[in-house]
């Protein structure tokens, strides 16, 4: 029993020391993130290091850390939420809980169809989805658009993951907004036809599944590939040499798009220093680390993708505005369940 | 006190409770029609499978191991709970990994000169194979503990009897560790219902990954507790029944004034392997298998992923563990004390409301218990007593999360290990003058120490793999293995998550071997 209380102190001397190093003069801003990449965690501390406000960093899920803001209301610590995707952030502001901001500097960078029309948030990084197909198997010129996944001539080849996967939804809910519902349930009804298998794993698995022989094509996101490509398991590096990319739809309305962003939470106690902390993302330094080493495309223009990405290609992007992503999200869910894409 | 106690620990689960009134949002009749009965369906397939699994293997392990000698037998003693302290979403990825594209297995075939032969595992089968894997040990350790204390008599008389000792033991000793296979395997039963990420990557809909589909894809956080409310009614409905259908038995066991616990069986030497080998295949499925996947991906991304700050997150997360484990034990401990001896039925069979938050996932919890803490903060803020959230990203919010997550774990073996208390004992305890609360620590405390030594371990193990509510109510400079392991599994690094999942297993390790030696202590005492 005394041996118990012993470690039962030492376990709280632990855990208070840790908390008990707070400087209650320091400039501190709290940073709501659904990004757990390392290349943040090096951009967060070089952020603390140039301008000596200190950052607490909340990370969780983009849906969890909504519903926190919105409960802790007025109350909230939060200064910025950043997202895996647009979808996410048009949400969190039809929910009311983001702000605008104005920054010339944002506005010189950020493109308008990657940013709010109501100037409540933007993009910091693009992400593609594009097609995988195997270089044994699969000739890149029976590929076009993402159209043509429903046609009968994939049947029994298609690999992608489940539809409660974001990007999955964004996809689709791009092609409700440029083609309409009706169009857009026919199509996921024939990609589910033509799957290969059932819904599963994540994206790096469809790779690998290609690799497995298990289909021909996978619908993935370009920076999963670079990432198997850099891995330091060579199985991983060889499923990823084994496939190649192709950009759908570069005839039509331009590839998918979605981005990693932030806004500016609306009761956000530091909003100076929070526009400071966007306009640091946004700045060369830091779109250099999020292209070098998490392998996405820049939305600074200045910036070049790495050498992997560039290999691929310039390719032209969807321009419809992000916000329609958010705005077709549940239609898209709603379909998915209707067609059976698990 | 009861009430205070009870109030405690149900307020996050009534919070949930009461949005049931509120009803689901917009998208219910959708999910209605199309979804709902897949949802349920494989829910309870799943229920069934990791029944029969972990009914199987627990129950075995834990009579041999209790009941006979043989080789390696105290080594399986503890190697046998270790399954649990593999994540099982990291389990799950483990095995993915050994039948997936180039894995342990794939190479195993080649090598014995099978090429392209597949085993297809992401599948509702894997799923439970995984998942009662990783959570056995539960009825392992519950069952293990009752047949530790179990009063030899009763078998010595079965055996004068001319009974063998393998019917005796379907015949006796399965139908009197009822209460203990029940007690583990309602644990099992709501984590495999509250598993999502497991579920998620095998691409096994179930109504936990319904859950999240309506919150996080419809954007309906209200259906999502909608769901999660009619889980805890359903898990609380199955309790109560199973409460009321054992209520006339007695599960008591009068005390032979001379147990010897040293007097384990000795079989035939053939018989004695074969029981090592029993023993052995859940332990190296469930523990030494998923660890040498681990190994393969460590040597991979050991010298990018390890970092110094490693020794002090593993340090906290101990610590952490080890602070709301003591909590947690004494918070169960206080709910079984006072519902004993509390005369109004209501408030005894009202006290299982408490164990509820253990049934659904850990993120529904924390809105539980952030919509009634963040209350609490802003009433003090309006009666100008702070001036800011208090308790919001405090470790008293997170202990308290916690407490109300695992109270399951600990209060299930106490339970379990108190109804074999012979009732005479305090009776005559209090005949003889000595109130209630004496009794308890004199009488009723010594003998369900092995109880409570089993449900320390198993809640401490349980929060060094807790995620979803650490990542959200956790004080900003605090990190945990978890968490690290999680931030890598996300961004589908899985092998560089192999690190920090590994470090949970070792840390998992000190209590496990350590507490066993104590309890064992314990039991050759009592």
């Amino acid at each position: 029993m005394k041996r118990i209380i012993y470690l039962l102190l030492i376990a709280i001397s632990i855990i208070g020391c840790k908390s008990d190093n707070k400087k209650e003069s320091e400039k501190i801003l709290t940073v709501y993130t659904h990004r757990h990449y390392e290349s943040d965690q090096e951009l967060f501390k070089r952020f603390e290091k140039e301008s000596g406000i200190k950052l607490n960093v909340v990370n969780a899920s983009a849906d969890e850390l909504i519903q926190k803001m919105s409960l802790e209301g007025e109350q909230s610590p939060a200064d910025v939420l950043i997202t895996v995707d647009a979808g996410r952030l048009y949400r969190a502001k039809s929910q009311d809980l983001l702000q605008s901001f104005s920054s010339k500097l944002v506005d010189s960078i950020v493109p308008k169809y990657l940013k709010d029309e109501d100037g409540q948030w933007v993009g910091l990084t693009k992400r593609a989805r594009v097609i995988a197909y195997s270089k044994d198997r699969v000739d890149s010129t029976q590929l076009s658009t993402y159209a043509n996944l429903a046609t009968e001539k994939w049947n029994n080849k298609i690999m992608v993951r489940s539809s409660s996967n974001i990007y999955n939804q964004s996809l689709l809910a791009s092609i409700i907004a440029n083609q309409g519902e009706e169009f857009a349930e026919e199509w996921a009804q024939g990609v589910v036809e033509n799957m290969a298998r059932v819904p599963k794993g994540n994206d790096r698995d469809q790779v690998k599944a290609l690799a497995n022989n298990e289909g021909d094509l996978a619908i993935v996101n370009t920076y999963y590939i670079g990432k198997l490509l850099n891995s330091e398991d060579k199985s991983e590096v060889e499923a990823g040499k084994s496939v190649s990319i192709f950009f759908p739809n570069q005839e039509t309305t331009g590839t998918h798009i979605n981005v990693s962003g932030i806004g500016v939470a609306k009761y956000s106690p530091n909003k100076d220093d929070a526009i400071k902390f966007i306009e640091f993302l946004l700045q060369e330094e830091a779109q250099n680390i999020f292209a070098g080493s998490n392998f996405e495309y820049p939305v600074n223009s200045n910036v070049e993708p790495s050498e992997i990405l560039k290999s691929w290609g310039d390719f032209k992007e969807d321009n419809l505005s992000l916000n329609k992503l958010g705005e077709y999200n549940k239609e898209a869910v709603i379909i998915f369940d209707k067609v059976g894409w698990k | 006190m009861l009430l205070l106690i009870l109030a405690i620990v149900s307020i996050p689960i009534f919070t949930i409770g009461l949005k049931l009134f509120d009803g689901p949002g917009e998208s219910w009749s959708h999910i209605v029609k199309y979804v709902l009965y897949d949802y349920l369906k494989n829910s309870f397939l799943l229920v069934l499978f990791c029944s029969i699994i972990v009914i199987t293997f627990g129950v075995a392990t834990a009579w041999l191991v209790s009941r006979f000698e043989f080789p390696f037998r105290k080594q399986l003693e503890w190697l046998l709970i270790l399954p649990l302290s593999v994540p099982a979403y990291i389990m799950a990825y483990a095995y993915a990994g050994v039948f997936g594209y180039s894995g342990v297995f794939s190479k195993f075939m080649e090598v014995i000169g099978i090429n392209d032969f597949r085993v297809e595992f992401m599948n509702i089968y894997g799923l439970s194979f995984v998942l009662s894997i990783s959570l056995f040990p539960y009825v392992y350790v519950s069952c293990r503990t009752f047949f530790l204390a179990q009063a030899t008599n009763l078998l010595e008389a079965s055996r004068m009897l001319g009974i063998s000792e393998f019917k005796s033991f379907f015949k006796l000793i399965f139908p009197l560790a009822r209460p203990a296979v029940i007690a583990g395997l309602v644990l099992v039963l709501m984590e495999v219902l509250n598993d999502y990420g497991a579920a998620s990557y095998y691409g096994v809909s179930t109504f936990t990954t319904g859950i999240f589909r309506s919150w996080f894809s419809l954007g309906e956080p209200e259906t999502a507790i909608y769901l999660s409310a009619i889980l805890l009614i359903i898990v609380f409905g199955l309790i109560l029944i199973e409460k009321w259908q054992r209520r006339k038995l007695n599960y008591t066991t009068p005390k032979s004034s001379k147990q010897n616990y040293n007097s384990r069986l000795k079989p035939k030497i053939s018989n004695q392997i074969w029981f090592s080998v029993i023993c052995f295949i859940p332990v190296f499925l469930g523990f030494i298998l998923p660890v040498i996947q681990l190994l393969i991906w460590v040597k991979h991304t050991f010298s990018k992923v390890w970092n110094i700050d490693f020794i002090s997150i593993t340090l906290e997360s101990f610590g952490i563990a080890f602070l709301t484990a003591s909590v947690t034990v004494l918070v169960a401990l206080l709910l079984l004390f006072f519902t004993k001896w509390n005369k109004i039925e209501l408030l005894k069979s009202s006290s299982k409301l408490g164990i509820l938050g253990y049934a659904v996932p850990g993120i529904i919890i924390a809105i539980g218990v952030l919509i009634p803490s963040l209350y609490l903060d802003k009433w003090l803020i309006e009666k100008n007593i702070t001036s800011k959230l208090i308790l919001n990203a405090t470790l008293i919010a997170l202990v308290y999360a916690y407490v109300i997550r695992f109270l399951a774990v600990a209060y299930q073996p106490l339970e379990s290990s108190s109804l074999k208390i012979d009732r005479s004992l305090s009776d005559s305890s209090k005949v003889l003058g000595k109130g209630n609360f004496r009794t308890f620590f004199k009488i009723e405390f010594p003998l369900i120490r092995t109880g409570l030594l089993s449900a320390f371990i198993l809640v401490f193990i349980d929060i060094l793999k807790e995620l979803p509510l650490t990542l959200i109510m956790k004080p900003y400079d605090v990190d945990t293995l978890a968490v690290k392991a999680f931030e890598y599994a996300s961004d589908e690094m899985v092998s560089s998550a192999a690190l920090p999942s590994l470090l949970i297993i070792l840390t998992a390790l000190i209590p496990a071997i350590f507490l066993n030696k104590l309890l064992l202590k314990n039991a050759s005492n009592s």
